[in-house]
């Protein structure tokens, strides 16, 4: 039964591997580089300031950055055999799937003046280390709005869509969440959430919503034209862009704004300890988390942080209550099996149902 | 024994300590079990409703059976916040539903019960180790019925067991922190108690080391009625001492004066003589200084005697003694002494007895009271000695026909050196005084009589132990 399901998923994994993995290596100049091997979800130009930053400091290491999708990260863990070459740390926003990896005991636990720092919510058994606090953002393209102001909730982004129904046909984007965790994840905390959520599904199914693998090639398509709304969206990446590309508005909806934690834990087996230690050690650090609110565009967990993406700054912008995801034990029913399928079912069933 | 002194603060200090130590160490013992059971049952309390929440969730839809996991149930298991969690559902066959398909035992576990407990929902609970860690298992059968159909589910539910290992070291903590308290303050309590009931004895003690050597007064140390038996044994004894000092200095006293005065008598005596010029005058001189010495010679020989006695009369353990055969072998002695001063000594005794005393000590009461009656009875006269028993008592007389002794001297006889001045003939005053002591050491009663016509009947009435023949 084991290795069945283990090969199962091993090719559910391997498919979308082919053009979803993407390796990118910060060489160290020294003479003897020791390797210290990451496996994230972050897109690599989100993370190179950190990495940059913790290189550094640290500049005897080369960095081996393998960049998955979460679900992809999660499945490769499962299905890792031992000749495989084995990551150090891994990082992922996909909350419930590394909650399920630590619960099943791949992770290290590590425990230094650091992560005692860390509040208690940002952390678990001293294995799993939250580092980014993002919230989930809706982004609007504000040229379908007309003279109509800007949804400030799910319940105005309905009545937006209901408004505009035949213009917004097709031109809902969301992330595909049979392939990507974090869409999944988010999805579920609607459901879990919100009385918005039946209406919210029927709508999206109705208008033909399109599926996309992550937030970033959501907002492309939304830059392109393809699509005028990006339903939970990672805030860290559409604040960046709206910035850049104005008339794209990314909006906390005020209803409530969940909020995901990128979270970092060290594999079990992690060849490189010390370094990956060390990475934890900067990742969590006052240092660390400055890089990320000044160069890169994810949004550190401490409010010690400053710079432009900092927690404080993000607090400033409208928002409804933040209902962050917890980190803990209640993650496990978004991870099991029947649940999974009651929920994708519910899913499909409504994204099929063209008129 | 003598060597290894015993004290009883340390005696009653190593007691309060063992009992302390082992009430404490029972209670730590029962606090622990009890903190273990506490925490066990109220996180099995938890996985058991997380259980039920789960079972209420799984339903039996068009023979399909639909599990629906509550979010509220990990939350409850999530009260435990620290701990690791695992779960399944799985069918009556075991064939896994949802999650964990490698839980141990469960199967195994429920399979045992079901025997028993074919519809009920009673929980059964296991320990095992899954993934490397102390897990606490619960198993849940519910039936699940449609109108047509029916089906059983297994519901199991793995913890690790780090909250409860918390919980149990946080309760037994604060109890042996409390204990600790406890005994602290208990043994602080009791060695204050010890204290305050040994002070009378330090009391005692510091008031006798207060004392000189020479004081012999009774203490008046204020002391529980437990110590008053030993403080007043004290008393007895010191009192007792006091007068063997008393007596002792007074001895001394009136021996020296006896001894001196005789001493300057005769000094004179040979100073006279050695200046007499008349022959006859100087003979007379001389032998009076030969009837001093020899009265010298008895009071020396009395004041050893009786130190000799009174050492015996300390030291000598009592054996029996055959009083007739005593009473003999004294009179046989002085028979011919006696006869010297023309006096006949006369045994009438008839029976046979004995007693419990010292011999030496008896025969020289007997021989002092025997030379005193002689040395009064006139000559030509018998001193008469009898041995009967009358009721109770044995009794031994020596009767003399002499002057006697008047009714105020009688008084005065017993008293060292006292000389009646009715008295001329030469004495030393301490025969009879040594008499009556022996005889009070032996518990019998020296007794002053007269004789008839005339003469002195002494009388020594021993009490009869039944030994006598």
């Amino acid at each position: 039964m084991k290795p069945l399901l283990l090969s199962l998923l091993l090719l559910v994994s391997l498919c979308p591997i082919a053009n979803a993995e993407q390796s990118n290596t910060l060489p160290s100049e020294e003479s003897n580089p020791v390797e210290l091997n990451i496996w994230g979800a972050a897109n690599f130009d989100a993370i190179e300031p950190l990495l940059k930053a913790y290189q550094a400091q640290f500049p005897e290491i080369t960095i081996v950055y393998v960049e998955h999708s979460s679900l992809e990260l999660f499945n490769r863990v499962l299905s890792l055999r031992p000749a495989d070459k084995k990551p150090d740390v891994l990082m992922s926003p996909a909350m419930d799937l590394q909650f399920k990896l630590v619960n099943d005991g791949y992770a290290k636990p590590y425990q230094s003046e650091v992560t005692d720092a860390l509040p208690n919510w940002a952390k678990w058994r001293d294995e799993a280390f939250g580092f980014t606090f993002e919230p989930i953002v809706m982004v609007i393209n504000q040229d379908i709005l007309g003279h109509r102001a800007m949804p400030e909730s799910r319940e105005a982004l309905l009545s937006l869509i209901r408004e505009q129904s035949p213009l917004v046909q097709g031109k809902i984007g969301l992330s595909d969440i049979e392939t990507v965790g974090l869409g999944y994840l988010t999805w579920f905390h609607d459901s879990q959430q919100s009385r918005t959520y039946g209406r919210l599904l029927e709508a999206f199914g109705s208008h033909h919503a399109q599926l996309y693998p992550n937030s970033s090639a959501m907002l492309q398509a939304l830059l392109r034209g393809e699509i005028f709304i990006a339903y939970n969206v990672l805030g860290s990446y559409a604040f960046e862009w709206s910035q850049t590309y104005p008339w794209i508005k990314t909006v906390m909806p005020t209803d409530y704004t969940s909020a995901v934690m990128r979270t970092a834990f060290i594999f079990r087996e992690a060849k490189n300890l010390q370094q990956a230690q060390s990475f934890i050690d900067f990742l969590l650090s006052d240092d660390g988390q400055t890089v990320l609110a000044q160069a890169s565009s994810l949004i550190p967990l401490s409010e010690n942080a400053v710079g432009p993406n900092s927690l404080l700054e993000i607090r400033r912008k409208p928002h409804g209550i933040f209902r962050p995801i917890v980190f803990g034990l209640p993650l496990l029913v978004q991870t099991d099996q029947a649940k999974r399928a009651l929920l994708l079912e519910e899913w499909r069933h409504a994204m099929r149902t063209a008129p | 024994m003598r060597a290894k002194t015993s004290s009883i603060r340390r005696q009653l200090l190593i007691m309060t300590l063992i009992v302390l130590t082992v009430i404490n160490g029972v209670a730590i013992w029962t606090a622990d079990l009890y903190a273990n059971r506490a925490a066990k049952l109220s996180y099995d309390r938890l996985i058991h409703g997380a259980a039920l929440q789960i079972a209420e969730n799984i339903n039996l839809l068009d023979h399909k059976v639909m599990v629906d996991l509550p979010v509220s149930a990990f939350e409850t298991l999530a009260l435990a916040p620290e701990d690791r969690a695992y779960y399944s559902v799985t069918s009556e066959k075991g064939i896994l539903l949802t999650g964990y398909e490698d839980l141990p035992n469960a199967s195994h576990a429920v399979k045992k019960d079901r025997s028993s407990q074919e519809n009920s929902a009673e929980p059964v609970y296991f320990d095992s180790v899954y993934r490397g860690e102390d897990v606490r298992f619960i198993t849940l059968t519910k039936r699940l019925i449609e109108s047509d159909n029916s089906e059983v589910v297994h519901v199991t539910i793995g913890q690790t067991i780090l909250a409860r290992k918390q919980l149990a070291d946080e309760m037994g903590g604060l109890v042996i922190q409390f204990l600790i308290t406890f005994f602290c303050i208990t043994l602080g309590l009791l060695m204050f108690g010890i204290w305050r009931v040994l002070r009378p004895l330090k009391s005692l003690r510091r008031a006798i080391e207060q004392r000189s050597s020479t004081e012999l007064t009774p203490l008046n140390t204020d002391v529980p009625s437990e110590i008053r038996p030993l403080l007043e044994t004290v008393n007895f004894f010191m009192s007792q001492l006091n007068m063997t000092l008393e007596r002792l200095k007074r001895f001394t006293s009136e021996a020296a004066h006896q001894l001196r005065t005789p001493l300057a008598g005769v000094n004179l005596q040979a100073q006279n003589a050695l200046v007499e010029q008349d022959e006859f005058k100087r003979q007379q001189q001389l032998r009076d200084i030969i009837k001093s010495s020899e009265l010298l010679t008895d009071t020396v020989n009395h004041l050893l005697e009786e130190a000799t006695l009174t050492h015996r009369m300390r030291s000598q353990a009592f054996h029996p003694v055959q009083l007739d055969v005593l009473t003999k072998d004294v009179c046989r002695s002085l028979v011919v002494w006696a006869l010297e001063s023309e006096v006949e000594i006369e045994y009438l005794g008839q029976i046979s007895a004995s007693c419990l005393g010292d011999d030496v000590a008896l025969t020289q009461m007997l021989r002092n009271i025997i030379e005193n009656a002689v040395k009064y009875s006139p000559k030509q006269s018998v001193v008469q000695v009898n041995l009967y028993r009358e009721q109770e008592l044995l009794c031994l007389t020596v009767a003399d026909h002499g002057n006697g002794i008047s009714d105020e001297d009688k008084q005065h006889v017993f008293e060292r050196f006292y000389r009646s001045k009715h008295n001329h003939t030469v004495g030393t005053g301490i025969g009879l005084s040594i008499a009556k002591e022996v005889a009070e050491h032996h518990g019998a009663r020296l007794m002053l009589a007269d004789n008839q016509p005339h003469g002195l009947l002494i009388e020594v009435l021993f009490e009869a132990n039944g030994e006598t023949v």
